[in-house]
């Protein structure tokens, strides 16, 4: 498959805690095709964060990658070097983060950060950085950039902020954003105009976006397509139309019982009854059987793998038939 | 501007700092049971010197006269006189401040130069094999009772390796052959503008000990503030971004996380830059380092009231003056302070 640019299979990461061992991602494959966007939802503590921090290999301690492989245009980003990596950092794949206020340095000026990354990557003189720093910011919709770049972050506003941060992370040519809940920090119109502009980049860069998110609505309205997470499993992905209007997995369709259609805005997730597990005790079977309503035997016995139940369309769940199975995405 | 309102204020408020401390030493000088005209007179005086000596400094007159007459003569910059050598006591300042400040200062280019980077690797790689040993170096620095580890330092670098001097600031045979010639009286810098290169070396050698004895205390305070202050930034999320950016770790580190942790750090500096002085009095005493120190000290020792009150002024003005301008290079550092 030409057109696949990250392709995760069977990733495990654990973290090794003073109170055992986290178990944070459990076995999750799915790829993200070049110039997609590719939604990831679950709840909080699901592991998505985790799992983009992953394809960075940036993982804090004591957190580790256990297993898997992470293919980015073929190459194993597991197998790569420190180094090799430092190089595809922010070069080819590039970063967002929630909270944009606090992901700029306080005390570096606007222009300083984004021109010490521009020349970190590139081979340009202080005056070709400034310029592309310049173009960079008016390509977010920046008005001003000259003035800009002398700002420091907290005279910005949240939207601004966020502008720049998304500035900086394709100031070097990233084939791939990881947006880690872009617009959860911000005002609900703000968050509109940032989403706008993750779309708008996506096509005019032919640029793939990973989008993490726990607002389905966000889901609905920029993603292609998305993986439903939960307690590190990944449990349902599909085309966004599919999963939304057919979705299969109790735990997706306890997720959207409470909203009315998609393209709603700003829905939280509603309640599910149960806990989330924390991840410190391994669930046997499937993770979701303690809270599902359609529990079997053989769903408290053995993890279900993933079957497909559509074009593109694939589940990890025992109701449904279990003849074709296959690993979304593992084949590539 | 904002920033000349606000040094115009704090230099208003150290007018005040500096009259409530000229009035305080005055009046302990005067409380104190010993008699500034016998001192002046020397042994054995006679009554009628004595009375003359009151005369002649104008014990006889009322305090607040006293006072005022003091302050007259501080505004015309003149500081008095020792009442032991009789010497103007600016003219022996002008020798022996600026070997003081040559020693702190050097001291403080050592704090800074072994604290800061140890602090931020120690932070970086926290419970590794330099952050224990660099705290064990913290520990003892701060810890250590300076005559102590001076007096440890020349057994070990005079005594048995004969490798550095045992005190002074230069060599009775630079002295003689390649004198000093006084311009600032700092000798590093007079030697190299006057080419002495001889004398530049020796007073180099000279400095290290006395300098490094003094700056202990700092140098173990900069780590430990470096090393916890890195800790808390290397937390934050701008950090966290900065590696997704892909910028090396020396950026992130030396650049990126220090600009934020240094602000605590040279807080705690500026302040034992001011302590120094006061502490360099036992370091110059043990490595006879001809300076403020040792002036004062012969000075308490004599009950030299007039000696004594001037250092302490002296002292005070650069309390007041770090102060400043440690406010002053925090706001430049950190653009959200607000000066006011
Ligand atoms: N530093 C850490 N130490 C121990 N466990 C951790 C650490 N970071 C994450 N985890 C574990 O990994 C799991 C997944 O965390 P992650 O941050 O990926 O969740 P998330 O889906 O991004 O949640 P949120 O929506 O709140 O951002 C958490 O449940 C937590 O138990
Ligand atoms: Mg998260």
């Amino acid at each position: 498959m030409a057109d696949v640019l990250v392709c995760v299979e069977n990733l495990h990461v654990r973290f090794r805690t003073y109170a055992g061992v986290v178990h944070a991602v459990n076995g999750v494959s799915f790829d993200i095709r070049r110039g997609e966007t590719f939604g990831l939802v679950g709840e909080t503590g699901c592991g998505k964060s985790v799992t983009g921090l992953s394809l960075l290999r940036l993982v804090p301690p004591p957190g580790e990658i256990a297993a898997g492989r992470i293919l980015f245009n073929g190459e194993d980003l597991l197998a790569k070097s420190e180094a090799e990596m430092q190089r595809i950092r922010g070069r080819r794949i590039a970063m967002v983060f929630q909270d944009p206020a606090a992901t700029l340095n306080p005390v570096f000026s606007v222009g300083e950060q984004i021109m010490g990354i521009i020349r970190h990557h590139q081979a340009v003189g202080r005056d070709g950085a400034r310029r592309r720093a310049m173009e960079m910011l008016e390509a977010v919709g920046l008005p001003e950039p000259e003035r800009l770049l002398r700002a420091y972050p907290h005279e910005l506003s949240g939207g601004m902020q966020q502008r720049v941060m998304i500035a900086m992370a394709l100031s070097s040519g990233a084939e791939l954003l990881i947006a880690d809940e872009p617009t959860t920090a911000l005002d609900v119109t703000i968050q509109a105009q940032i989403l706008a502009l993750l779309v708008e980049l996506q096509r005019s860069r032919r640029l793939s976006i990973l989008l993490i998110t726990h607002n389905l609505g966000v889901v609905a309205e920029t993603c292609e397509r998305v993986g439903v997470l939960y307690a590190g499993h990944l449990v349902e992905v599909g085309r966004t139309p599919d999963v939304f209007q057919a979705m299969k997995h109790p735990y997706t369709q306890a997720l959207l019982a409470a909203i009315p259609r998609p393209g709603s805005h700003g829905q939280p997730l509603p309640a599910i009854p149960g806990t989330v597990p924390s991840g410190l005790e391994r669930i046997p079977g499937c993770a979701f059987h303690p809270r599902c309503p359609f529990v079997m035997d053989v769903c408290r016995a053995e993890k279900p793998p993933l079957v497909s139940v559509g074009e593109e369309h694939t589940v990890a769940c025992y109701l449904y038939p279990q003849g074709d199975c296959h690993l979304h995405g593992a084949r590539a | 501007m904002r920033r000349w309102e606000y040094v115009i204020r704090r230099l208003a408020l150290a007018v005040l700092v500096l009259v409530s401390v000229s009035v305080i030493t005055f009046l302990i000088a005067r409380v104190v049971p010993s008699d500034p005209a016998a001192a002046w007179v020397g042994p054995r005086p006679t009554p009628e010197q004595i009375a003359q000596a009151r005369r002649e400094l104008g014990l006889d007159k009322p305090l607040y006269v006293q006072y005022l007459r003091y302050v007259r003569a501080l505004l015309r910059g003149d500081l008095g006189v020792s009442v032991k050598t009789h010497q103007p006591i600016l003219r022996d300042l002008k020798t022996y401040l600026p070997a003081t400040m040559e020693l702190v200062l050097f001291g403080m280019l050592m704090a800074i130069t072994i604290g800061i980077p140890l602090g931020v690797l120690s932070g970086a790689k926290r419970n590794g094999l330099l952050d224990h040993s660099s705290r064990l170096v913290a520990i003892a620095g701060v810890s250590m009772p300076t005559f102590w580890l001076g007096l440890l330092l020349q057994l070990l670098f005079f005594g048995k390796l004969g490798w550095l001097p045992l005190g002074g600031r230069v060599d009775r045979s630079i002295s003689l052959y390649n004198p000093v010639q006084q311009i600032t009286g700092f000798y590093l810098v007079d030697t190299v503008l006057t080419g002495n290169w001889v004398a530049l070396k020796d007073s180099l050698v000279h400095l290290i000990l006395p300098a490094f004895t003094l700056a202990t205390y700092a140098i173990g305070l900069t780590i430990r503030m470096t090393r916890s202050t890195m800790i808390e930034v290397l937390e934050e999320k701008y950090i966290v971004a900065a590696r997704a950016a892909g910028l090396p770790e020396r950026t992130i580190l030396f650049r990126l996380a220090l600009k934020n942790a240094i602000i605590p750090t040279l807080t705690v500096l500026g302040l034992s830059f001011v302590y120094s002085l006061t502490g360099a009095i036992l370091v110059e005493v043990i490595f006879s380092w001809p300076g403020l120190g040792t002036y004062v000290t012969n000075a308490i020792l004599n009950v030299d009231f007039p000696v004594i009150m001037a250092v302490t002024l002296v002292v005070t003005v650069f309390y007041v003056f770090i102060n400043l301008f440690l406010d002053l290079l925090q706001a430049a550092l950190d653009p959200r302070v607000t000066l006011g």
